[in-house]
């Protein structure tokens, strides 16, 4: 039995009481790849928040390490530490350079001197191949360039969970090639545990160790296992339906 | 049109391709048909533009409900899917349209309630948590200073220029009030009185409300639509402590500077005013205002800046962090910034009033 890292049990949330997820159950494994997919507005942007503890749950627990982080505010930010969240948009602070919002995380929680911090940050841009642009704007960067400096961020802490959502979105198929080997890299090298919500074939068959899939009409996972096993394996019409694109569709 | 419609007794064929140029003849042919059982022959139609065929079920739908009846024949795949889709969209439940209407009517008015208690609750919750924040948490210098610049020193010209403005306004209204029954001594008293007790703190209250507490619920609803604050937050930042205490802290110490800066460029105000339509020499004027102000009315105004800057930084901050969704309700977030921060200054000023008659030294009722 695989160690688990972060836990979905029985929970059931959503908007202003109507309810998007109901009754959930989801284990993450301690260092795998898990996928989260399924149609647009079926809840993935919403497990997300609730696994980073932006929502609060209707009912049902949401545990990290086996703690429930609503346990109190104290465990809440104790698990904080651990993660690092490369949001949609990449969500970079407007008034603050690239390399700025690399260290910020590490002005908050080291006491490293400044050209420390520096170096840090300036090694993890180059990770994403986002050294040279250290010093620019945020806001006036492309929207790859902004994952990827939102990746290094993420990154800066050397956090033991990822949480990707969307990735690829409006990425080139080279660049989002190029951020899945970054991805799997820091998987490989530090054990990263990786929770990514995206739509690209080429990028789950390439990267996953697990798929999970939501569906709106069941306001939760109608299917899990490994890619390949769901794609040529599922007799669900919803699973096969989605397999069944052709990759990079 | 290469589509043709034929009416023959009870038998209207629809041949050909149609689109939407050919609604009018559509119309007419059927209007024509005075028969009680009608026959659509389709067998000959390829395609139905979409504006034609709801035209179509829509007098099939009307004449079936006066008891006529309608039949459908050689309908093709194509066509016959765009009918049974309107006749899907009929048979839905009609979701009510929400009315607008000038009178509220009584749910409306328990909406409101209930949407202001939920405001006043989560301002106070908000304000709470800030306050936490602000004791506990780490002072951000340079943050403060960013704030204090902007709030402070970029809106001294501003609230100089007005505040003297009103005082010439006042000075010059209250002067030839007075001068009709020969008083026109007593304008600076008046006017110094009602500059410090209110105008001159109430002026910069809106102002800084216009200026600062709209930005502050901007900024904040910017971030939080661009998911910055979201991100602060999984990285383990405290947002209060990193997004409204430097805001708070900032007013905190520029307002009451503001305020007083705004009281003697009301009562310069009112001088000039004095000068110029009651040729009051400025000795007089400064003598008399002098006689009659003490301290604790220039104090009054510092009080009175606490209280305004929490209530514009902390309620700013808070439209900010409610805003949900896209960029259109950042607009509406610096909207209620400003409209729920002013009311709730004038709302402060009131008691602050009641309770100023009885602790100001030389005045009583
Ligand atoms: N802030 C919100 N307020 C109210 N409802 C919301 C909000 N965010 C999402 N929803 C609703 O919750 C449901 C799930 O949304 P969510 O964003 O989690 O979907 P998603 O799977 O991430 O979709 P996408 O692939 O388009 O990003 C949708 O029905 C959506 O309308
Ligand atoms: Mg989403």
């Amino acid at each position: 039995m695989k160690e688990n890292i972060m836990q979905l049990e029985s929970l059931t949330g959503g908007y202003d009481g109507k309810i998007v997820l109901k009754d959930v159950n989801i284990d993450i494994h301690k260092g795998e790849i898990v996928v989260i997919v399924g149609k647009s507005g079926c809840g993935k942007s919403t497990t997300l928040n609730y696994m980073l503890g932006l929502q609060r749950p209707y009912s049902g627990r949401v545990l990290f390490d086996g703690i429930d982080i609503w346990r109190d505010q104290k465990t809440l930010n104790a698990a904080r530490r651990r993660w690092g969240v490369l949001f949609q948009s990449g969500a970079l602070l407007g008034n603050y350079t690239v390399v700025e919002n690399v260290m910020l995380p590490l002005m908050e929680f080291t006491d490293l001197t400044k050209a420390e911090m520096m170096d840090v940050a300036l090694s993890k841009l180059e990770v994403v191949g986002m050294e040279h642009a250290a010093y620019e704007n945020p806001l006036e960067i492309s929207g790859g360039m902004q994952k990827r400096a939102g990746l290094a961020r993420a990154m800066v802490l050397d956090p033991e969970v990822l949480f990707f959502d969307e990735p690829s979105a409006g990425l080139d198929p080279v660049t989002s090639a190029e951020l899945d080997e970054t991805i799997q890299n820091v998987n490989r090298s530090l054990g990263t545990t990786l929770i990514i919500v995206t739509h690209e074939l080429a990028s789950i068959f390439a990267i996953s160790d697990r798929v999970i899939m939501l569906d709106p009409e069941e306001f939760g996972v109608i299917a899990t296992g490994s890619a390949r096993d769901l794609a040529d394996n599922s007799q669900d019409p919803r699973v096969r339906a989605f397999f069944g694109r052709k990759i990079g569709e | 049109m290469n589509g043709k419609i034929v009416q023959n007794g009870d038998k209207i064929t629809i041949s050909g391709r149609f689109s939407v140029q050919d609604l009018a003849e559509v119309t007419a042919i059927f209007e024509k048909t005075i028969e009680k059982n009608i026959v659509l022959d389709f067998n000959n139609c390829i395609s139905l533009d979409a504006c034609i065929a709801v035209r179509i079920w829509s007098i099939v739908e009307s004449r079936r409900s006066a008891g006529d009846t309608v039949k459908f024949q050689g309908t093709n795949q194509d066509i016959q899917a765009i009918f049974d889709r309107f006749q899907a969209i009929d048979d839905r439940p009609v979701v009510p349209v929400e009315k607008h209407t000038l009178l509220y009517n009584f749910e409306d008015i328990g909406d409101k309630v209930l949407a202001t208690w939920n405001t006043v609750y989560g301002l106070a919750t908000f304000a709470g948590k800030a306050f936490i924040a602000l004791f506990t948490g780490k002072v951000r210098w340079s943050i403060i200073a960013y704030y204090m610049e902007q709030s402070g020193v970029m809106a001294i010209p501003i609230v100089i220029t007005l505040n003297w403005l009103m005082g010439v306004v006042l000075g010059y209204q209250a002067g030839y009030q007075m001068s009709q029954f020969g008083g026109e001594l007593f304008m600076p008293a008046l006017l110094a009185y009602s500059i410090c007790w209110e105008i001159g703190p109430m002026m910069t209250a809106v102002l800084v409300a216009g200026r600062s507490g709209s930005a502050f619920a901007a900024e904040i609803g910017t971030m939080k639509v661009r998911q910055e604050v979201d991100a602060l937050e999984v990285m383990g930042f405290n947002i209060y402590g990193y997004l409204v205490t430097p805001k708070m802290v900032a007013l905190f110490v520029v307002m009451p500077l503001l305020i007083t800066a705004a009281n003697f460029a009301g009562m310069a105000g009112g001088l000039t005013a004095g000068g110029i339509f009651l040729k009051m020499p400025a000795v007089v004027y400064i003598e008399a205002v002098g006689k009659a102000l003490i301290p604790f009315d220039l104090y009054w105004g510092i009080v009175k800046g606490f209280f305004y800057s929490t209530i514009i930084s902390v309620t700013g901050s808070y439209m900010g962090t409610r805003v949900r969704g896209g960029p259109a309700s950042v607009g509406k977030a610096t909207t209620s910034a400003v409209v729920v921060s002013i009311f709730l200054v004038i709302l402060v000023d009131a008691l602050l009033s009641l309770l100023f008659i009885h602790i100001r030294p030389g005045l009583s009722i």
